[in-house]
């Protein structure tokens, strides 16, 4: 008796030492938002009392998770605030929350005409319209939409996937899909090159994320059956894992699709992950080599909130400090600021630039010439707020390897 | 993933720990569950080039008799964390390095021995101001700090910090214990 | 020297509640109390709003009493009551026949009591044991008695009472037989005093057996020692009860955010009744009893352990002690001892207090040649005037408050003041300072039984500093802050040592790491 204790993401666990809010990016800019500590596991007593007390306020929460790295009694802070936003909460602006959260559907549609939608985009008159009628800021810079879909030019473009001895599944999310497939394509080479044949989902759908923090929480639980039926069936017809490219996204279907949608995934989660850790721990059991090229020069590492979260910042770091002459700097953890749909909010982007200052100084101050993430929308951030190019790990790898020396060793 | 010493626990013995070992060369991994609280051991250990782990813990030993192989985290999944040598840096209740139930208190890690007393009437003291007797219980060791497990130490197991019993300074613990390591 | 038509000793519900009955019959009233209001065992119960139900098959006539003051005080102070609902389960291991007596014995004592089927009450209450064999719905309800004492206290003074907390009766002034005032002396400053009135009302609980003492009589009180624990969310959405004859930690209770489970009963001698501790077997009782009736308790944070004295009376046809009164003892001493000017009321229980006050002030009235009529049973208590509307966007602060004080709440200067100090209750400092300057506040000990700071999961760890801090400055005294947190923090010490485990623990190990001395 009383060897456990079982409350909601644990919230029964907090014992008010107050270092979630110590941590909190939103807690540090915005003097309206309560913190972690309230609007978790403070608020969480009296909602259970009464639903009533549901504050607006937990709408600032990011989502970025720090204050559960940060709990020493294993709270699921984060967890708990977005419970919350999911159960009681309500779309400030229906029309524009779920036109951003729904990359799907607007995906889909801009690609085909990607050049138009694109020049659009960047038009001041079209930004100074967004901004008054659908209060998306104006100084926000979209990601371009590419002209033709990842899964069209996997399909038709790139090498033969058969024949190889071993195989693993791509999720290649809305990002590589309707935006960047180029890093899509990095990734096929870089698992071709590692003796691994790469076969696509049967169905994918967005993983969710920005669905689920607007709190489009049955669209997302649609999105996350149709995601892990999928991955089933691939692990079941022969793949050794699901592999991603995206930080968020991998975190948001191994984590958030169990804890939030109360989508059991315990088959799934061992064997879904961020192509570095696989790749880091075939090298380290011997089934993977790769060969290197010399490739000198300093690049500064940025770990997504996210990637933080998952505890997979070791992963990327351990293969790029494989780099030969490579200065990698690790920049202290900070978040961005951007949390994904969040920043491109009228309301939310000052405290999103401002949350996301430090980083950019931090990049500056750092001599890199370039930045590494492992997330698209910090990627997005970064660039449109320091100027700096960032890139994949999958990417940067890919480009310090020997490709023949490396198919060789892995063919055997 | 090797290292030659993983320290588990990111507080204040385990940072100074970390410290002390790295500017004598040694590869170190701190595990953390929740960020450190003691800034300035913490930040000098990262400049220095250490490795840390945070918001993760340790879940399980993979031990080859009395000796400690490699752990396994929660956050890492199946890549076994290898080391020459571990340390205990996980202090006390709050951190989670002590548990108490209703009738005993245990070391939820590894299961080492720990030095309690067994009525629980007698784990606090009346007065808030006075001593108080669980701020005194903690594992058992070896005259050399190693970790006792049902009796017998470990090998390469050692305690430092609030983790152990009795009155501890924990910089000086954790310093002490470098000391004999290298 | 000023007279008053009557003084009250006592400043607990009891106390409280004829204090307000009094003045609002125009009478001039004082209250004294020795240490702060509801210190004793109206601090220390289990906050249930008894429908009746518990006494209706041994005792209909208290059972009767009950629902009345139910239905009475749901209606005068909605903000002191959640009207929950109760439920009384019939477990396996008991006799469901029971429950059929159970019922008619409601309806025959005018409760309400409805058997519902067990697969509809687990719906209804989904922290009910899977097993249970019968359900009974009857209308008890939870109840806030810290809050319930403020706002009697503050209509009595509204209507002219005054009110000395911190005050102990030393003695009395008596002339040929007939007590015309107390002698008093005030526990902070030591300076001693007096005061006179018509008639003196003996409303000490417990604690009366003394104060009749010192009036030159006895009554015969069994002090009942009652622990119970608190659990740190609200487990249950109603109150549960076992259906059977009434035995230990068969009840648990959803008090605001947390459940209250209880209780044990256990005699004590007087000389124990201050400084009474909850021992290890009580709390092993009350989760072992406790986990029947409620599973989850196994596994839900305890927070604290906390225990109260029953003040139980001997029917005073039986001088021996023999069988106790269950219901509401009133005793004019003139016509009992030959002892003129003095009455006690005693017995009861926090749920018919309203009709003890009456009954009190009733017979207080009829000495003094008073005839003015009881309207406590239809005057709403302060906040109560009218329901308080909440609104969406208020703060989290505004809310809680007005989850505690109603239409009080807009005394408070929440323009300027919003901040929250204790976080796990959301008491901003709008409350607290309004609580200072209105509801006579000393100290943190007090503040928490007008507000809910401290009563959190943390109990008070967080906020310790905070609080002192706003209470001296608002009290003019900024330098006694440390005073107030090592009073407070002794005092919260007391209810988390014997739920030393767990959570409990590491909340221990904390709070001695910010707030030791030494």
């Amino acid at each position: 008796m009383q060897d456990t204790n079982i409350s909601q993401n644990n919230f029964e666990q907090c014992l008010k030492c107050s270092l979630c809010t110590t941590v909190c990016p939103m807690m540090a800019a915005n003097p309206h938002y309560p913190g972690p500590k309230q609007a978790g596991p403070d608020g969480e007593r009296y909602r259970l009392k009464d639903p009533g007390f549901y504050d607006l306020t937990l709408k600032y929460c990011l989502n970025c998770k720090r204050c559960e790295v940060a709990c020493p009694s294993g709270v699921r802070v984060g967890d708990i605030i977005q419970a919350s936003r999911l159960k009681y909460g309500r779309l400030s602006r229906p029309l524009r929350d779920i036109t951003l959260a729904s990359t799907d559907f607007v995906g889909s549609l801009a690609v085909p005409f990607a050049p138009i939608v694109n020049g659009a985009l960047s038009l001041p008159i079209v930004k100074i319209a967004m901004d008054a009628i659908l209060k998306v800021d104006r100084h926000r810079t979209f990601p371009s939409y590419s002209r033709r879909k990842f899964t069209d030019i996997f399909e038709k473009d790139l090498p033969s996937q058969e024949g190889y001895k071993r195989y693993v599944s791509y999720f290649h999310g809305c990002y590589v899909n309707y935006n960047y497939p180029q890093l899509g394509v990095d990734f096929v080479t870089l698992m071709n090159a590692c003796g691994y044949g790469v076969r696509l989902l049967d169905r994918e759908k967005c993983c969710g994320v920005a669905l689920i923090s607007n709190g489009l929480g049955k669209q997302a639980s649609e999105n996350a059956a149709v995601n892990m039926a999928s991955m089933r069936k691939a692990l079941d017809g022969g793949s050794e894992a699901v592999l991603t490219s995206s930080s968020t996204c991998t975190f948001t279907m191994r984590d958030e699709y169990d804890h939030l949608l109360g989508i059991p995934n315990e088959d799934i989660r061992p064997h879904l992950m961020l192509a570095v850790k696989f790749i880091y721990d075939r090298i380290e059991s011997g089934q993977i080599s790769l060969a290197f090229k010399e490739m000198p020069g300093r690049l500064a590492y940025h770990t997504p909130c996210h990637m933080q979260k998952l505890g997979w910042t070791v992963y990327s770091t351990e293969l790029l400090k494989m780099i030969p002459g490579l200065d990698l700097q690790i920049l202290p953890q900070e978040c961005c600021g951007i949390s994904g749909t969040f920043g491109f909010k009228k309301e939310n982007y000052p405290y999103s630039q401002k949350i996301g200052a430090k980083l950019f100084e931090a990049i500056r101050d750092s001599g890199a010439a370039a930045v590494i993430t492992d997330c698209e929308t910090c990627k997005w951030q970064i660039e449109m707020s320091s100027g700096y190019r960032v890139y994949n790990p999958i990417t940067v790898l890919l480009n310090a390897l020997d490709l023949e020396k490396t198919k060789m060793l892995n063919a055997e | 993933m090797k290292f030659d010493i993983i320290i588990i626990g990111g507080g204040l013995a385990g940072a100074t720990a970390g410290v002390e070992l790295l500017k004598k060369g040694r590869k170190c991994c701190i595990v953390s569950e929740g960020l450190s609280l003691h800034h300035t051991p913490m930040d000098e250990y990262l400049a220095l080039g250490g490795t840390l782990l945070p918001g993760d813990s340790v879940i399980v030993g993979i031990w080859e008799e009395h000796r400690l192989k490699a752990v396994l985290t929660r956050n890492l999944g199946n890549t076994p964390l290898e080391a020459d040598t571990f340390l205990l840096c996980t202090g006390k209740f709050f951190s989670k390095g002590l548990k108490a139930t209703m009738d005993s208190i245990v070391e939820p890690i590894f299961g080492a021995d720990v030095e309690f007393d067994p009525c629980r009437d007698r784990w606090y003291d009346s007065d808030f101001h006075a001593p108080q007797p669980f701020e005194r219980f903690g594992v058992k060791t070896d005259a050399e700090g190693r970790v006792l497990i049902a009796g017998a130490p470990c090998e390469n197991l050692i305690a430092a910090g609030e983790i152990l019993a009795g009155e501890i300074d924990i910089i000086k613990s954790a310093k002490d214990v470098c000391r004999t390591l290298i | 020297m000023k007279e008053y038509d009557v003084i009250i000793i006592g400043g607990g519900i009891t106390g409280a509640g004829t204090a307000r009955d009094c003045a609002m019959r125009g009478l001039r009233t004082l209250l004294i109390e020795r240490h702060d209001l509801a210190d004793g065992a109206t601090g220390r119960n289990h906050g249930l709003l008894h429908s009746g139900a518990r006494y209706a098959v041994t005792d209909r006539d208290s059972a009767a009493e009950c629902i009345g003051e139910n239905l009475i005080l749901k209606k005068i102070a909605p903000t002191c009551v959640d009207d929950t609902g109760g439920f009384f389960i019939t477990l396996p291991e008991d006799d469901l026949a029971y429950q059929s007596t159970f019922i008619e014995s409601c309806r025959a004592a005018g409760i309400k009591a409805e058997a519902i089927d067990p697969v509809l009450a687990l719906r209804m209450e989904p922290s009910l044991p899977h097993d249970i064999t019968g359900a009974v719905k009857v209308p008890d309800a939870s109840i806030d008695p810290f809050r319930l004492t403020t706002l009697n206290v503050l209509d009595a003074s509204l209507h002219g009472a005054e009110i000395l907390t911190y005050t102990e009766v030393t003695g009395f002034i008596s002339s040929s037989g007939r007590i015309l005032g107390v002698k008093l002396r005030d526990t902070r400053t030591g300076e001693r005093f007096e005061r006179r009135a018509r008639i003196t009302v003996n409303a000490a609980g417990i604690w009366g057996f003394r104060i009749a003492e010192m009036a030159g009589t006895r009554i015969a009180m069994f002090p009942a020692k009652g622990s119970l624990l608190i659990f740190g969310h609200r487990v249950s959405r109603m109150v549960i009860n076992r259906c059977r004859k009434p035995a230990n930690a068969d009840i648990l209770v959803p008090g605001d955010v947390v459940s209250v489970l209880g209780t044990t009963s256990t005699k004590i001698p007087f000389e124990e009744c201050d400084g009474i501790r909850v021992t290890a077997d009580e709390v092993n009782l009350l989760l072992e009893e406790g986990c029947r009736l409620v599973p989850a308790l196994a596994s839900t944070r305890v927070i604290r352990a906390y225990a109260g004295v029953r003040p139980l009376v001997a029917s005073d046809d039986d001088p021996s002690g023999r069988s106790i009164s269950r219901g509401i003892v009133l005793l004019d001493h003139e016509t009992r001892d030959g002892i003129g000017g003095f009455i006690t009321i005693t017995g009861g229980k926090l749920t018919t207090y309203r009709l003890m006050a009456e009954m009190a002030a009733d017979l207080v009235c009829r000495k003094i040649a008073v005839s003015k009529p009881c309207r406590t049973a239809e005057r709403p208590l302060p906040g109560s005037e009218e329901h308080h509307v909440r609104h969406q966007n208020d703060s989290l602060g505004k809310k809680a408050a007005g989850n505690r004080f109603g239409l009080l709440t807009d005394k408070m200067d929440f323009a300027s003041k919003s901040e929250v100090i204790c976080e796990c209750e959301h008491v901003t400092r709008a409350e607290i300072e309004y609580a200072v300057k209105f509801l006579d506040v000393h100290n943190m000990i007090d503040l928490r039984r007008r507000t809910r700071i401290g009563m959190g999961t943390c109990q008070g760890t967080f906020c310790m500093t905070r609080v002192a801090t706003v209470l001296a400055e608002t009290l003019g005294c900024p330098e006694k802050a440390p005073d107030f947190i090592r009073e407070y923090v002794e005092e919260r010490w007391k209810g988390c040592t014997p739920v030393c485990w767990g959570e409990g623990l590491r909340e221990m190990e904390y709070m001695r790491k910010l707030y030791r001395e030494k």
